[in-house]
């Protein structure tokens, strides 16, 4: 248990996926100029990351491994990943319109998020087991949503501060980030976890 | 066209599977004998830090050499594995034993630090070898990483067990500025390592 | 014609206009090296993934043109991935878990869909190249300010004198000195085109 809170808190604070590990930047940069909008885009994201995290992790064990076709990796991950979130979409266009209206949106841009391989990935380059691997994706994901929605809501301030023109936009984003990157190192260090 | 999309989907998928596997089977060897000759150049480098470059082989019954940087030879030497993966014997060119090198993974900052050790028959330390970045090393770059300096690792030659501790601590190694707990893990990995293994100094194996 | 080449290296900067790619930019520019390296390998894989699919536009059907890109750009990530740790296992250390994330960067499948799945396979070759040029530009740069700055050294050169190097701003190498880097280069371009405007 106390392993599973560990593997939680590093994937949440201190290797957090944007600020410390760079994945999914496309994303938290696009979708983070509003808040509501950031709110949809993380609940999307842990709910595929979850999703994607247990799939991969089955077909990876079961399929790769005993096959010895451990190569076909990226191949193999990329387009379960495709499929599921095509699939996803699918399902919940028809089974919950309620969720596909704040949600569906925000489901074609999940399949390039590298936030999303990229955690597929080190699942496998961690030796997770199956309930590890839970544990980590949802941290993940969380952290995620922690770095979208602290971001849109100091940008929506953003909007209105006076900011050189050079630097309006994505610019002052990014230095917004860096500080943020910066505090979030903070946490190097928390009950022995490292980067 | 149904029938058409799932044709060249599954054209398109047997062609990469069948290119992925052609390039799978020509690249591997090239890996794996890297990974292996790698391990021996590192090993090589702990029992003779001195030398300029490094001849391996493939071979186990050719002595490696370690040459300075005139390409004289320094020493030459074999290694025969104990433990696998932790702790090899060094043997001269008669077959005789001069000394261990072993693998300890103390705990730094960021995480376990894989280093090499070698060790002479009077237990004192020949050199030793933390790994790289690249090779999963993961202290902070900047800081933790200094251990990978020359003057980090050189200051170990020579030392003996109760020598190798932090001055702080009330040996005679420095540590790295800002980073006193990865050089302390080192110091400490390397001690506790000698401690374990150097009942395998004159290990004689059984014929 | 041409213009497809040299569009993708400033005007239409994969990394600072158009703003794909960049987590890789950020994530392994910590040295000169590492980045050039990036760089060669997302060249490779645009260019010829630009190529096949150009040369496979007129055969794919249009509802399951993304899987099929989608494969044959993996195909090619993981014939980089292997090729790269057969030649140097020590740049492949250091790109790590970026090598075959080099699947899901946008330059590659944003370039397929816009441009490679609409225009002829030489026009194509040159697009992928200067797409990949830009981005190379960028990250090495990237690459290059961190490590000067961050560790006083150039390709594992000492410069800026040994002073400097033993105590260098660390920050910039750790990962906020990326996004305010990457903030600053995209500053520096805006005010450039502002002001000769």
């Amino acid at each position: 248990m106390n392993s599973a809170f560990l593997i939680f808190l590093s994937a949440f604070l201190v290797n957090n996926i944007v600020l410390i590990r760079f994945l999914g930047l496309c994303p938290w940069l696009g979708v983070s100029k509003r808040l509501d909008s950031a709110a949809g885009m993380s609940m999307a994201v842990l709910f595929v990351m979850l999703l994607a995290s247990w799939v991969t992790w089955t077909v990876y064990k079961f399929i790769l491994v005993p096959f010895d076709i451990v190569y076909l990796r990226t191949a193999v991950f990329i387009l379960v990943i495709a499929s599921l979130v095509q699939f996803v979409e699918m399902f919940m266009r028809k089974q919950a319109p309620a969720l596909y209206s704040t949600l569906g949106i925000y489901l074609p841009l999940i399949t390039t998020n590298c936030a999303i391989l990229g955690t597929t990935f080190l699942v496998i380059d961690n030796k997770y087991t199956f309930l590890s691997t839970t544990v980590f994706a949802v941290g993940t994901a969380l952290g995620f949503a922690l770095a979208l929605i602290l971001i849109s809501s100091i940008r929506e301030r953003l909007d209105l501060a006076d900011i050189p023109d050079a630097l309006k936009g994505a610019p002052i984003a990014f230095i917004t980030a860096s500080l943020m990157s910066l505090a979030f190192l903070g946490f190097v260090g928390l009950l022995g976890l490292s980067i | 066209m149904k029938l058409r999309m799932i044709l060249s989907l599954t054209i398109v998928c047997l062609l990469s599977a069948f290119l992925l596997s052609w390039v799978y089977k020509t690249t591997e060897p090239k890996i794996e004998k890297d990974k292996a000759g790698k391990l021996k150049i590192h090993l090589m480098e702990t029992a003779f830090p001195d030398a300029f470059e490094y001849e391996v082989s493939t071979k186990d019954t050719t002595f490696w050499i370690a040459y300075d940087s005139l390409k004289k030879t320094i020493g030459k030497a074999k290694f025969e594995e104990i433990i696998p993966d932790t702790l090899w014997s060094v043997l001269d060119t008669l077959g005789e034993q001069i000394g261990i090198v072993f693998k300890v993974y103390p705990k730094g900052y960021g995480g376990p630090i894989e280093t090499l050790v070698g060790l002479s028959m009077d237990t004192i330390i020949t050199g030793i070898r933390p790994a790289t970045p690249a090779e999963g090393l993961k202290e902070t770059p900047g800081l933790g990483v200094k251990i990978l300096e020359p003057w980090f690792k050189r200051q170990f030659i020579g030392k003996k067990e109760k020598e190798v501790l932090l001055k702080k601590d009330g040996g005679t190694l420095d540590a790295i500025t800002a980073s006193t707990k990865s050089s302390r893990a080192v110091a400490n990995g390397a001690r506790e390592g000698i401690e374990r293994y150097k009942k395998y100094l004159r290990y004689q194996a059984i014929e | 014609m041409f213009k497809h080449f040299t569009e993708g290296i400033i005007k239409n900067n994969p990394v600072l206009v158009l703003m794909l790619g960049l987590c890789p930019t950020l994530a392994v520019s910590t040295t000169a090296l590492d980045a050039l390296g990036m760089g060669v390998a997302v060249i490779f894989v645009l260019v010829l993934s630009n190529i096949t699919i150009s040369a496979l536009r007129k055969v794919i059907p249009e509802p399951i043109r993304i899987p099929v890109f989608i494969i044959i750009i993996s195909t090619f990530v993981t014939i980089m991935d292997f090729t790269l740790h057969a030649l140097s296992s020590e740049l492949y250390g250091a790109l790590g878990i970026f090598v075959p994330l080099v699947v899901v960067n946008c330059i590659i499948l944003g370039r397929a869909e816009a441009f490679a799945s609409k225009h002829g396979i030489f026009t194509s070759f040159l697009d992928g190249l200067g797409m990949g040029i830009g981005f190379t530009i960028i990250i090495f740069l990237m690459g290059a300010i961190r490590e000067i700055l961050g560790s006083g050294k150039i390709f594992g050169n000492i410069i800026l004198g040994t002073t400097f190097a033993e105590s260098p701003v660390i920050y910039m190498i750790l990962p906020p000195g990326g996004f305010l880097v990457i903030a600053f280069l995209m500053g520096g371009l805006n005010w450039f085109q502002q002001r000769s405007k």
